[in-house]
């Protein structure tokens, strides 16, 4: 009897996380593919409970046909935003492969000067959310930017790089996706093989032929992998292209966001949805293909010794290198810094005047944005400790692999898709839930779930089983046993796990934009919308406090993991 | 405490067969050994008997109650887990504390209940009781890890996780306490003093104790009886010396030190001895074969040697010497006899000179001392 007990409340909660993911993901997605092919909005939660909606919906079935995708071809707008899509992420993964691989050639391999600092400035761009570095790239490259002014004072005029073209988007992206690749190139060249290169070297080759014949292929599958990766990242990316794009540019992200937030084409959205959906997955599947046949062979073998290369030519043209790219980034970030003080600025290296008046302008009528922001970040972080914690149980005690899988299944799902597919889906009764603060927790927290679950996954499997059996066999019940036992080791895999789910959901632009409601606006809704009303200074303002306060999460998190450790 | 009854217990993982019939009466206060190479079924009877194993068929007593529905934290069995299984978050007083701090639970108000869970998940957020401090080093004292109570386990050597493993599994006064492997992960010479410590603690508490190990070495020597296991099966149970000198099969026998085992037919009776045929000469035994076909067991140190014009009496044989090897205080001869290699165990003594490889020597066995199987 007991045991059937335990057994009926375990999968109890079990049955309700696999609910929620059915409602809030499968359902969503699902629904948003037949809108696709029958060209009308359908409310699947209605046609269950009334048979009236259940009527309409098979009706609606009745009509569907391929016909919407074969409009693609002939739209010519879809297309092109796709191809253009297409290209920029091209262009994005290759130039970021290419731009890292001195980098994490040096940080791997080299004993490259300030290392250290280096290394730590790289990650600045996953603190910064691309909208608020698209703004900056403005402030730097716009007609009156700073740089143009500069250009123009010695070349005579035009712009030095136009940020509002697939080139200026592709800057940015470049610039703030780099670190996503740097550090999987950083292992990739930790890893390969050494005992190769050291034969290679025994056989007489030079350091060059070495590198290009020895060690570059040796790393390949993992450069491959990370331009997948920044493929995947910079096809789903929504802040760069919607401050960036101009008209005449159609990218898919902006396209599918303009039909749902301008036209209500519900039929037109669905299309673009699934088919970011199909790429965004496609290229991620490509990714873990690649990652999983190789393993590298030496996570189990002897650590190997690896040489790290001193000489002091290299080492400082490395070193060199990587401070020019850091200095975009810092120069970027001093360009926001500089506008939030702005009285004005003009034409000219520097503003016309400073003032705190941008702030206090922020912090008198704006000041909801942020307690918003704190509100639902602190909402979806709830949510999902809740479910990570018993996902992750059921994960590692019981091989859970399906829900393992599904909680998987919102990496390869841009943001704009899923805020699509959930508008769509709970726009009416009987569970209308689009535009309240309830479905906007939801849809970060699903969003930001996979890294949750990883993070608990991991804590979980440290774990052992024998010490929740230990507490059990002195007594205690499995309850006990699990708030004495487990709580306390999974503290920190949930305290990490939880910061990020916060940082990302106070950068978190797509569904931000899309589905909070005006009383719920959180800050990146603001600074968007205060950047097309033309108030940039309050945005600056506004971007800075957002990435102080990431700064300062991100500072309690290495505090929290370093005291663990 | 309380002995330990363990009937037609058969343990099926989907589809495979771990346990397969095991009976067992083991009694109070008694040194259990289970016995076997790894992959037998050890570890899951322990399971079964602790609880964390549900028996597909068979019933298990503690004392006189059964306890096959009763679940895991209520059977009063203290476990020694082979990875010793200490919390982690807790240091060394507050792992030993942990049941007394469960039964506290179980008794007292809702303020007490508070602390006590602060305490079991961390020391600095609540004081123990003055009962909980005096019995937990009382314990820590015996097992002499009173200094260490402070640190956390991680902090410790392999020797004093152990003890402290021990101690853990003591303060709860279980009726039974068993121990999975506990010694695998010390190094040699620890295992033997630690052997010595197990065993001192066991009897002066008369705690009636299951003990699992592959090491037949250390069954043999703390146990009381052994229960030898092959398969999913108890295939012998005994006291250590019926074992080793009545082993009921060649893989005992194999098993519990080694022998020398040659096949053989019964070929008559001289009085109450077997006359067993072997290839190129006769033995005599005065155990009683089941067949006519037997295996001759011999143990390497049941067997007498000498030069071959010194001594011997009856059953002699002869053989020359291919091998000698010092196995520490013993020297190991390799004698060959016709196409047998014999194994000779003899005690090394100073000043007596070992026989060389090519040495022709004469072995003697006594009669009682071969046993047929
Ligand atoms: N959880 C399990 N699932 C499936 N098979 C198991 C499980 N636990 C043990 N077994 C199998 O049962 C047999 C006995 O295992 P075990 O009791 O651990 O052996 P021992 O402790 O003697 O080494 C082995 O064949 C093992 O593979
Ligand atoms: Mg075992």
């Amino acid at each position: 009897m007991k045991m059937l007990k335990r057994f009926d409340g375990h999968s109890l909660i079990k049955a309700l996380i696999v609910l929620f993911f059915i409602v809030f993901l499968v359902v969503p997605l699902f629904s948003i593919l037949i809108v696709s092919i029958t060209g009308v909005p359908i409310n699947v939660f209605g046609s269950l409970v009334d048979p009236e909606t259940f009527k309409s919906t098979i009706d609606a079935f009745k009509n569907s046909s391929l016909e919407f995708y074969k409009s693609i071809a002939s739209k010519s707008g879809y297309l092109s935003a796709l191809m253009n899509s297409l290209e920029l992420s091209l262009l994005v993964s290759v130039v970021v492969v290419v731009m890292c691989l001195p980098i994490a050639y040096g940080i791997a391999r080299t004993k490259m000067p300030f290392k250290k600092t280096l290394t730590a400035l790289c990650t600045i761009p996953l603190i910064v959310p691309t909208f608020i570095a698209a703004n900056a790239f403005i402030v730097m490259f716009g007609r009156s930017g700073w740089v143009t002014y500069i250009y123009e004072s010695l070349r005579g005029n035009g712009l030095l790089i136009n940020p509002s073209s697939m080139i200026g988007i592709a800057m940015v992206q470049v610039f703030f996706f780099f670190p996503y690749a740097l550090w999987p190139m950083v292992a990739a060249f930790k890893l390969s093989d050494i005992t190769l290169e050291e034969g290679s070297q025994n056989l007489g080759a030079k350091n060059w032929f070495t590198f290009a014949f020895v060690t570059m292929p040796l790393a390949l599958p993992g450069l491959i992998s990370s331009a997948l990766l920044i493929f995947t990242v910079s096809f789903s990316d929504f802040g760069t292209p919607i401050i960036l794009a101009p008209k005449d540019l159609n990218l898919i992200v902006v396209e599918a966001y303009r039909e749902i937030a301008g036209f209500f084409n519900w039929a037109g959205a669905a299309i673009l949805t699934v088919i970011m959906v199909v790429v965004a997955a496609f290229f991620f599947c490509l990714q873990h293909l690649f990652t999983k046949g190789k393993s590298y062979g030496t996570v189990s073998g002897k650590p190997k010794k690896q040489k790290i290369i001193k000489n002091k030519w290299l080492t400082r043209t490395i070193a060199g290198y990587t401070c020019l790219v850091v200095l975009v980034l810092l120069l970027a970030m001093i360009s926001v810094l500089l506008q939030s003080f702005a009285t004005t600025w003009g034409v000219g290296v520097l503003p016309d005047g400073y003032t705190m008046a941008n702030y206090q302008a922020v912090f008198s009528s704006s000041f909801e944005n942020v307690t918003n922001s704190l509100i639902l970040a602190s909402g979806a972080l709830v949510l999902s400790v809740v479910i990570a914690t018993f996902v992750s149980y059921f994960v590692v005690r019981q091989n859970a692999s399906k829900l393992d899988f599904m909680t998987t299944v919102p990496l390869v799902v841009p943001g704009i898709a899923l805020g699509i597919a959930l508008i769509q889906t709970f726009n009416t009764a009987p569970l209308q839930l689009t535009g309240t603060a309830t479905i906007l927790i939801i849809a970060y927290t699903i969003r930001r779930l996979p890294y949750m679950v990883r993070s608990t996954v991991g804590t979980m499997r440290s774990i052992k089983q024998d010490i929740e059996e230990a507490a059990v066999n002195l007594g205690a019940s499995r309850l006990t046993a699990a708030i004495t036992v487990v709580g306390p080791l999974m503290i920190p895999g949930i305290a990490a796990g939880s910061i990020l789910v916060f940082i990302t959901v106070i950068k978190e632009t797509s569904v931000s934009i899309l589905m909070a409601p005006a009383e719920w606006a959180p800050m990146s809704l603001a600074i968007f919308q205060n950047i097309l009303r033309g108030e940039y200074y309050t945005a600056a303002a506004m971007s800075i406090i957002l990435v102080v306060l990431v700064l300062v999460l991100q500072a309690i998190a290495t505090k929290l993991s370093k005291g663990d450790a | 405490m309380g002995s330990v009854t363990v009937k037609n217990l058969i343990k099926q993982y989907d589809g495979v067969m771990a346990l397969n019939n095991v009976n067992l009466e083991i009694q109070e206060g008694e040194f259990f050994a289970l016995l076997g190479p790894s992959g037998c079924g050890k570890t899951t009877t322990m399971r079964c008997i602790a609880g964390f194993e549900k028996p597909t068929n068979g019933e298990i007593f503690i004392g006189k109650q059964k306890v096959n529905d009763i679940p895991a934290n209520k059977r009063n069995c203290g476990m020694v887990f082979q990875s010793y299984a200490l919390f982690p978050h807790l240091d060394v007083f507050q792992n030993v504390a942990y049941s007394l701090n469960i039964k506290e639970l179980e008794k007292r108000g809702p303020g007490t209940k508070i602390k006590t869970y602060a305490r079991m998940i961390n020391k600095k957020l609540a004081k123990s009781p003055p009962e909980i401090e005096k019995k937990v080093m009382e314990i820590l004292e015996y097992v002499e890890l009173a200094p260490y109570r402070n640190r956390l386990t991680s902090e410790l050597s392999g020797g004093q996780q152990q003890r402290v493993a021990l101690a853990r599994a003591l303060a709860m006064e279980p009726a039974v306490l068993l121990m999975d492997e506990p010694l695998s992960n010390l190094d040699k010479k620890l295992r033997n003093s630690m052997r010595a410590t197990i065993r001192k603690i066991q009897l002066d508490l008369g705690i009636t104790t299951i003990f699992v190990t592959h090491d037949q070495e250390e069954a043999m020597s703390m146990a009381d009886r052994v229960a030898v296991m092959k398969d999913g099966d108890v295939i012998q149970l005994g006291t250590p010396t019926e074992l080793y000198s009545n082993p009921k099969s060649a893989f005992i026998a194999d098993f519990v030190g080694s022998s020398n085992i040659f096949k053989g037919s019964v070929i008559g009776q001289d009085g109450e001895r077997s006359i067993v045929q072997l290839d190129g000469f006769q033995i005599r035994s005065t155990s009683i074969p089941k067949n006519k076909e037997v295996e001759v067991v011999i143990r390497p140190e049941n067997i007498e040697i000498a030069l071959g014009e010194e001594h011997p009496g009856d059953d002699i044989l002869e053989g020359k010497v291919l091998m000698s090897t010092y196995l520490g205080s013993i020297v190991r001869y390799d004698v060959e006899i016709g196409p047998y290699i014999v194994m000779v165990d003899t005690t090394y003594q100073s000043g007596k000179s070992v026989y060389p490889p090519g040495a022709n020597v004469k072995l003697t066995v006594d009669p009682e001392k071969v046993f047929l199987l």
